[in-house]
């Protein structure tokens, strides 16, 4: 079995749960399983807003997160709720936006990276809501768990027609973040 | 004259209703509408819930469907919905329809289901044995109301008018030509069509309220004048009338009529992305 | 042709509705089912079907059995609160033996309880939630191609026992997205009509199978539905003789086709020696904890129901006969427990693993559960 694990999680609106799907769909067009979760409650705006994808090379047993191999997180309210999952071997990838007092314990462990994915996307958009699509382009250069073409396709079919241009540009920003932090 | 045997189940008969009670006049003056309009008895579909009225459907020779307590303009509304093409006519009473299914009758006036509904008011609980109705005018007595009625009653007219009923009418059972001639106007109208129909129970709300037999209940009923109908207001037969009301009085015949879009079903999604 | 597709449990059970042949949809919004409806909407116009939603559930049901009656495979979908409003009607189609499918997306209870949250609680109102003796066709999938599966099958089991048909699932495959393979067409049932005259014709006259023939109103046939107790004629009746009959053949029509109805998995049990019995979501946990074990060498095995009712006596007495041990897990404080214990007549040593927070009940809890049986063997 590889089963793999990815939980992105932040704010309302900044479209992680459309990343999570992009995910899972690009997965299905490299010819495995996915699966994809979000976490429902009564508000429809704003809120912490995750989303869970397992991809596994065979049928997927449990369908949820149960032990998250990679974690993506996108503010400091999300990292409280949705951190708790991380398996003890995975690794924390946090908004360089994230408050610092939250995070400080983990920032020293070596399975933590940390990257500028809000303001990229602020840059680019103006707003926030393609940080999602940015933090997926840095998950695909940090853990490369399916083929960046597929997810370019699964990117330029799942949002809406009129972005899609402008979540190209973000997909490559992410993936960019990750090579200049290595370089 | 209308042989409406061909439209009655013989088989089925003697029927349930008492001595006195004016629901087999509705009953024969909605099938000699059925025939005045001639309708293809094979396409015509009757809908009731539970009550004495209900009951009506059963000896009725067409489709049909004899529901649960106050849900027949729900059940109907999924017959017509799927098969258009039926006459779809709902016999309703003012327990059924006002009380328990209030909730479903003003939902379907509101959406203008093309239905018809007929409700006979007789201001009690018959089938139950005279229990106290939504109908049952202030003051009048009824099993659970031994100290005479204590709340206000529904003008069942009024209450459809305001939930949206395209076509709405009184008539009483004691006028049976008006009242076919209502009800093939109603089953005529596109849109939904309310017809309440002022009928009788001498066995509990008559025995209760001392208003008579069935014939002094009905015969009180049609001093009209200028399709005003006076009721015997002393004998506090008619709903929401209390019988310290001066001057009683019923109007009978069209209250409301408007053309307006009939609901047919859910249209297809606008496509919003471009 | 058979493709592949990220989508939701709701969303194929929309689908497979409309595969099988639904032309109707009459509901009430309901955390977490209506994406079924939201679906529905969409595709049913294309169809040719009719989608309301109606003021309530009650009249959701009714619709649903007033267009059946009209001749269109019809459907409603529902969570917790909604499926109580529901049971007057549930028990109408028993009764005046109108085919329909009711899809309930468990949440947790009782009464508002928990919205969003997964739950297993209404196993036991999905049998016995209406008033009276009745037949239960429960199906419960576990993944959302399963959804698809079941959706399918519920309706084929409608039509051919002219009967209500649930379909319980839980929010998590409900909202879950799965890749699926949607078949390009699928064996579809249908009623059978009546194949004597209008004259001849008596609407509750069962066939061999002990099935009435159904027409649809507006067919030629003019005939009576009604819940009272009734004759073959379907007008009401208070002979017990009458009363008798209809009450067994209403229940017989299922009971004497168990085998056809009933559907179970079975994992790793030929030479298992304690067994986990799971449904729904439960049952991916537990195939994940014994697939897990027996990597530790545990003997262990799966038995999961896809039918919940009629309940596998046969199925369960079977396993229970093998092993030492069967772990009940369910999400829920015990509702199908008793069934296992009653259809394993002592035969086996029952422990349940149960959990009604609104969490699920993951692989990990179910493997310390074998791991701690198989420490304390030793």
């Amino acid at each position: 079995m590889s089963r793999n694990e990815i939980r992105i999680a932040g704010a309302g609106g900044q479209g992680v749960v459309t990343a999570g799907r992009i995910l899972a769909e690009a997965a299905i067009l490299c010819g495995r399983a996915a699966t994809h979760s979000q976490a429902y409650g009564p508000q429809a705006r704003g809120g912490a807003s995750r989303s869970d994808v397992v991809i596994d090379t065979e049928a997927i047993g449990f369908p949820l997160a149960d032990e998250v191999d990679l974690l993506v997180i996108l503010n400091s309210d999300a990292y409280l709720r949705y951190q708790p999952e991380l398996g003890e071997r995975g690794h924390l990838i946090i908004d360089g936006d994230c408050a610092p007092e939250h995070l400080s314990r983990h920032l020293c462990d070596s399975n933590v990276t940390k990257y500028p994915v809000v303001e990229k996307a602020r840059l680019l958009s103006g707003g926030q809501l393609v940080a999602g699509i940015v933090a997926l382009g840095v998950v695909q250069a940090f853990a490369n768990v399916v083929d960046t073409e597929a997810l370019r396709e699964a990117v330029a079919t799942g949002v809406p027609a009129r972005h899609k241009e402008l979540n190209l540009k973000a997909l490559e920003a992410g993936m960019q973040l990750v090579g200049g932090v290595r370089a | 004259m209308t042989d409406v045997k061909s439209y009655l189940r013989e088989w089925a008969m003697p029927h349930v209703l008492c001595p006195g009670c004016a629901h087999g006049i509705v009953l024969r003056s909605f099938l000699v509408a059925v025939d005045d309009l001639q309708l293809d008895q094979n396409k015509v579909a009757l809908v009731a819930g539970i009550g004495c009225s209900s009951r009506l459907v059963g000896y009725a020779d067409f489709c049909t469907l004899h529901g649960t307590h106050g849900r027949a303009p729900a059940f109907a509304t999924g017959l017509k919905l799927a098969r258009p093409e039926l006459s779809v006519v709902v016999v309703t009473g003012d327990g059924d329809g006002l009380a328990i299914g209030g909730n479903h009758l003003i939902h379907a006036a509101r959406r203008n289901i093309d239905i018809t509904v007929i409700l006979l008011n007789n201001s009690i609980y018959g089938m139950t044995g005279g229990q106290v109705a939504p109908t049952t005018p202030p003051g009048a007595f009824a099993s659970t109301a031994p100290g005479g009625n204590t709340e206000a009653s529904f003008d069942a007219c009024k209450l459809l008018i305001g939930a949206g009923a395209s076509f709405v009418a009184r008539v009483l059972a004691a006028t049976p030509i008006e009242m076919t001639k209502l009800m093939a106007d109603g089953m005529s109208h596109r849109g939904f069509s309310f017809i309440e129909v002022i009928s009788d129970c001498p066995e509990y709300f008559g025995r209760y309220n001392k208003a008579g037999g069935g014939a002094a209940m009905l015969t009180g009923l049609t001093l009209r004048d200028e399709g005003v109908a006076v009721p015997l207001a002393s004998k506090r037969f008619v709903n929401h009338v209390p019988s310290s009301a001066p001057p009683p009085g019923i109007t009978t015949g069209v209250l409301h009529r408007e053309d307006r879009p009939v609901f047919v079903g859910v249209r297809k999604a606008v496509d919003d992305e471009s | 042709m058979n493709r592949t597709e990220l989508i939701q449990g709701n969303e194929a059970c929309a689908l497979a509705a409309v595969a099988a042949g639904c032309r109707f949809f009459g509901g009430y919004p309901i955390t977490p089912s209506t994406g079924i409806a939201e679906q529905m909407v969409r595709l049913l116009p294309d169809a040719g079907g009719v989608f309301v939603q109606m003021e309530d559930e009650i009249a959701s049901m009714a619709a649903v059995i007033g267009a059946s009656l009209a001749g269109s495979k019809a459907m409603t979908a529902t969570s917790g609160p909604g499926f109580s409003l529901m049971q007057e009607h549930i028990g109408y189609a028993v009764m005046a033996e109108v085919p329909c499918v009711i899809v309930n997306v468990m949440r947790g209870g009782p009464s508002t309880g928990r919205p969003t949250a997964p739950s297993q609680g209404d196993v036991m109102q999905a049998r016995w939630g209406t008033h009276g003796d009745h037949p239960a066709v429960v199906l419960a999938p576990s993944s959302v191609g399963e959804v698809y599966e079941l959706t399918v099958r519920a309706f084929n089991l409608a039509e051919r026992f002219r009967t209500p048909v649930i379909v319980l699932y839980d929010e998590i495959i409900g909202h879950t997205r799965e890749s699926v393979v949607l078949p390009g067409s699928v064996d579809v049932v249908d009623r059978i009509k009546p194949d004597v005259e209008p004259e001849q014709f008596w609407p509750k006259a069962p066939a061999a199978n002990g099935v009435p023939p159904m027409p649809a109103f507006g067919d030629g046939y003019r005939f009576h539905v009604t819940g009272l107790t009734h004759d073959q004629r379907g007008f009401p009746t208070e002979d017990s003789a009458l009363t008798g009959a209809l009450m067994t053949r209403l229940n017989n029509k299922v009971d004497d086709h168990v085998d056809e109805i009933v559907q179970v998995e079975r994992f790793m049990l030929d030479d298992a020696d304690v067994a986990i019995f799971a449904y729904g979501i439960v049952g991916r946990s537990a195939r994940e904890a014994v697939q897990r074990a027996r990597t530790m060498g545990i003997k262990a095995g799966m038995i999961r129901p896809l039918t919940l009712w009629p309940f596998p006596d046969v199925q369960v007495a079977a396993v229970a006969e093998q092993v030492d041990a069967m772990i009940v897990a369910e999400m829920n404080l015990g509702q199908l427990i008793g069934e296992v214990q009653r259809a394993s007549g002592g035969r086996t040593e029952i422990v349940g693993h149960l959990r009604a927070d609104g969490e699920p009940i993951t692989p990990s809890q179910l493997l310390t559960e074998l791991t701690d049986r198989n420490e304390a063997a030793r």
